[in-house]
């Protein structure tokens, strides 16, 4: 199977502080990958590189054929054609939701299709209603985000990314900022995404989605990938102590 | 005395010479839109440098807001009218300078930028930073994120705020006066030393303005309510 992600030696310094220290990583397509590890292990900022949310320092990211080099030198400017065309076929789901307030739900997820793929409005909108019946929200296309729980918003959310047909989603701690009771709601539609075989990288501090519905798991430590399995593996067997604490821990 | 009250405000007198008066009033509107314009577009330059990663350019605009917000218009206007012109004329070495119209939207616009600029660097940092990334990950540009995400989530943080600096622009429209721009106060007072009676125009003049910002408070309030009920603003 060919690889739909591919890191090269990722890493990433907030000033004197490196962030990722060289994360080279190959995911197939079709997989759905797990990143687990403590607060501060750069899971997060691991995402946030793969579409510039952050800049890299250095290494390389492969996303689909498009290859952007990251060197000290470069300049994210130069290089926007290709970031925006990665950025299309990333979807990404964060833990505060994001939608746009001042945008009804039908809008929010129309919004990037008529602004960056230029799709005529009513072709938009069809193909949002689409992904809405998708995660179970078309009676609420007219509403406004604040009307909506925490588990609909991110159902949204969620909406809005798929819209743009993107080749893999990415979920940064999607379920973090929900109420427990509202966490099953989101799961689920992430499990059917994985059904569908949709790429999917997702970090995570469900344990339960982690090995359950994940075909791979890393563990981070450091800014670097410590442990690199299936969910059997790394939950069943990890070669490192320290992911061993840190699911011993978290599964308690 | 109570004859003497009821004198103080006739209005026959405002009514004889409201073609006059209305003219002036005219010449306040122009001038509160065109320097309302100009601040606004000043305040969000100044505003959005205020945000700017550069140290120079933030320092820069801090100097700006300061130095206007905190300088009395009439000082402004008079500066802009009489010392301008002569520090571009020693300069090009010829005589030049400004109508006193212009020299008031110049004045005005400037001065009520410094204000708004701070306004407008509120009501950017009130727009939480995921949305904007949230629209730069579904491939936004920088700029259809600024127009399409933030700009509408700022103006309606900044409208409230805004109201009230556009109101005492309003307000402040009557100094231009002073350098001889021929508004309404000026009218009043040309009419009132050939008529000798300064009270009820005086006084009809601040009715008028009372009822105006009244009525237009009113509007914005209306727009701001029906955000409201919304859901959101």
């Amino acid at each position: 199977m060919s690889a739909i992600i591919e890191t090269r030696d990722l890493r990433k310094s907030f000033g004197a502080v490196e962030v990722l220290r060289g994360i080279s990583l190959s995911v197939a397509q079709g997989t759905v990958v797990s990143l687990i590890g403590a607060s501060g292990s750069g899971k997060s900022t691991f995402l946030r590189c793969l579409n510039y949310l952050e800049q890299p320092t250095s290494g390389a990211i492969i996303i689909d054929g498009d290859v952007l080099e990251a060197t000290p030198a470069s300049n994210a400017r130069q290089d926007r054609k290709t970031i925006t065309r990665i950025r299309t076929k990333l979807g990404m789901v964060f833990q505060q939701f994001n939608l746009w307030p001042h945008m009804t739900v039908l809008q929010n997820v129309t919004e990037a299709l008529t602004q960056v793929k230029r799709t005529p409005a009513k072709e938009a909108a069809e193909i949002a209603r689409h992904f809405l019946q998708k995660v179970n929200l078309i009676a609420k296309q007219d509403a406004y985000p604040s009307r909506l729980s925490g588990g609909q918003q991110q159902r949204v959310a969620i909406a809005r990314a798929l819209a743009m047909q993107p080749k893999v989603m990415l979920f940064d701690e999607a379920t973090s900022s929900l109420d427990p009771e509202l966490t099953g709601e989101v799961l689920q539609v992430m499990r059917d995404l994985a059904q569908d075989g949709m790429t999917m990288l997702v970090v995570t501090h469900e344990m339960g989605f982690a090995r359950d519905a994940s075909d791979r798991v890393l563990f981070l430590h450091e800014g670097r990938i410590e442990e690199d399995g299936t969910a059997a593996q790394v939950f069943g067997a990890p070669n490192s102590e320290r992911c061993q604490r840190f699911i011993a821990s978290s599964l308690k | 005395m109570f004859t003497y009250l009821a004198s103080t405000f006739d209005p026959g007198l405002l009514w004889e010479y409201r073609e006059t008066l209305l003219q002036g009033l005219q010449q306040n509107l122009i001038i509160f839109f065109q320097s309302a314009v100009l601040a606004v577009l000043l305040a969000f330059v100044v505003g959005n440098a205020r945000a700017s990663r550069s140290r120079p350019v933030r320092w820069m605009a801090i100097c700006y807001s300061e130095f206007f917000r905190n300088t009395p218009e009439y000082v402004l206007l008079v500066w802009i009218y009489f010392v301008v012109p002569l520090i571009i004329s020693k300069m090009i070495g010829s005589r030049a300078g400004f109508s006193p119209h212009v020299a008031a939207v110049l004045g005005l616009g400037v001065a009520y930028s410094g204000f708004l600029s701070e306004t407008v660097r509120a009501g950017l940092r009130s727009v939480p930073l995921g949305h904007a990334e949230a629209a730069t990950a579904l491939g936004l540009s920088p700029f259809a994120t600024f127009r399409r995400i933030v700009l509408p989530q700022a103006i309606r943080r900044m409208l409230p705020e805004a109201t009230n600096q556009m109101i005492s622009l309003f307000k402040s429209t009557t100094i231009v006066s002073l350098i001889s721009v021929h508004d309404i106060l000026y009218q009043v007072s040309v009419i009132s030393s050939s008529e000798m009676r300064p009270i009820p125009l005086y006084t009809g003049v601040a009715l008028l303005y009372c009822l105006i910002i009244i009525l237009a408070t009113y509007l914005l309030n209306r727009l701001t309510d029906r955000w409201r009920r919304r859901g959101w603003a």
